[in-house]
């Protein structure tokens, strides 16, 4: 039997109510706002019907939802279309690679200058670290709203606070958020860039980038939109400016599906239960002198816990339990700062479950765990 | 009757146009423009149009076409 705790990366299973919306899809739509045939009408009527249910999901407007292929894809048409024309620009020391790198690529350009800051367990004192890098010519701020490491929710309120007082765009990274926490563009975010195939219970292959309009993201790449082909000039107007190329229907009627099914969850319903697994998969863990949980009492998470069995390698302790049918991710996730910030020198192993987890698997699992020896390896 | 042509600047416009003016109960249609890869809204009432501009919707006033 295969039991996924690896949902962080992509939940696993997907909601019946996805399965079949996909189905469906795939046997109705074709290309989404080109030409005016039925065929083309019905699937771009399909494609706003999903934006608006993303829009009002998020509290923006459907012509602000920008469909892309994953939460990487749209941090850098953020990152890069919002640091277009240079510029200073801050990340947290928790950011996923999707961020990091090309934050990291455009400094090395020379393109822009950027800073990193401190996360710690503690809000006010990550809040401080931000502030503290603040320049007169900062133009954004890209921060995760929580780790897809250890699972901590950074403090995102205040620094939207922070980038609306000194003018600066804030760029959240929900990839781990959405779907368990109550994500709303009115939290201050300027521009929301999250995975489709998470907690949203989409397809892998979607994502989502969402602007309150207030900061115009310079195209990163440019081609086919539908709209104006005359021209050799890309359109401006979200969505269309950010959509080059055919979207992905079918991914975008399932990520419709998996809101709508978490909606109908409800999201706080979803945290407590995954929550509770987790809390009970600690609680066994802890029964190990030999485990080490990456968990601070000063902190908030979302229902990711990041452990280590002392003495051996993250990926060592995934392959055991691999073998037992359980999923889950060791190494470094992706996310070389959060790990240098834990200071993780072999990464960790992270459990995270979904609405479809249950206790009992969690406590079996946490059982195995400990039973590992690694006098026997 | 009369009918007043808008070009939108995208599909995703026309739908939102469209939704706008048909929760209002008032009649258009989303053409598909015939020429320059494109799509119109058609409506029969000239005041519609401001329903448009206040809720912030992008649009170009075509022609008027008896029909």
């Amino acid at each position: 039997m295969i039991i996924n705790f690896d949902n962080s990366a992509t939940t696993f299973p997907k909601p019946l109510s996805v399965k079949k919306a996909v189905i469906s899809a795939m046997e109705k739509y074709g290309s989404s706002g080109r030409g005016g045939h039925y065929i083309a009408s019905e699937t771009s009527k399909a494609v706003f019907s999903a934006r608006e249910t993303v829009a009002d999901f998020f509290d923006a407007k459907p012509e602000n939802v920008v469909f892309t292929l994953n939460c990487t894809h749209a941090l850098n048409f953020a990152i890069q279309g919002i640091m277009k024309n240079g510029g200073h620009m801050i990340i947290s020391g928790m950011e996923h690679n999707s961020s990091a790198r090309p934050a990291t690529k455009l400094a090395s350009d020379k393109k822009i200058s950027l800073s990193i800051a401190q996360v710690y367990p503690e809000d006010a004192r990550t809040i401080e670290s931000f502030r503290n890098l603040i320049r007169s010519d900062t133009k954004a701020i890209v921060c995760t709203i929580a780790s897809n490491v250890t699972g901590q929710i950074l403090p995102y309120h205040e620094i939207a606070e922070l980038c609306r007082k000194n003018n600066i765009c804030f760029i959240a990274d929900g990839a781990q958020a959405c779907g368990t926490l109550d994500i709303k563009m009115s939290d201050g975010i300027n521009i929301l860039c999250t995975a489709g195939h998470k907690g949203l219970y989409g397809i892998t292959g979607t994502g989502l980038l969402i602007s309150d309009e207030k900061y115009k993201i310079n195209p990163i790449i440019q081609g086919g939109t539908g709209n104006l082909s005359q021209s050799l000039t890309q359109p401006d107007l979200l969505p269309e400016s950010l959509e080059s190329g055919t979207v992905g229907v079918i991914g975008i009627i399932s990520v419709k599906a998996g809101i709508e099914f978490v909606r109908s969850m409800g999201i706080n319903r979803i945290f407590r239960h995954e929550e509770k697994i987790c809390q009970k998969f600690i609680s066994e863990l802890k029964k190990n002198k030999d485990v080490t949980i990456y968990r601070s009492p000063s902190a908030e998470y979302v229902p990711i816990v990041s452990f280590n069995v002392d003495g051996i390698k993250s990926e060592t302790v995934a392959q055991i339990l691999a073998k037992k049918g359980y999923c889950l991710r060791a190494g470094f996730h992706c996310s070389a700062l959060a790990h240098s910030q834990l200071g993780t020198s072999s990464g960790t192993v992270r459990f995270s479950p979904s609405i479809f987890s249950c206790e009992a698997d969690a406590i079996r699992l946490a059982n195995e765990i400990n039973r590992i020896d690694k006098n026997k390896l | 009757m009369t009918e007043y042509t808008a070009e939108m600047p995208s599909y995703t416009y026309a739908m939102k146009a469209e939704k706008l003016l048909k929760a209002r109960g008032i009649r258009c249609e989303i053409k598909r423009r015939e020429e320059g890869c494109g799509y119109n809204i058609c409506l029969y009432n000239k005041t519609s149009f401001e329903i448009l501009r206040k809720n912030g919707i992008p649009f170009k006033l075509k022609e008027m076409e008896e029909s």
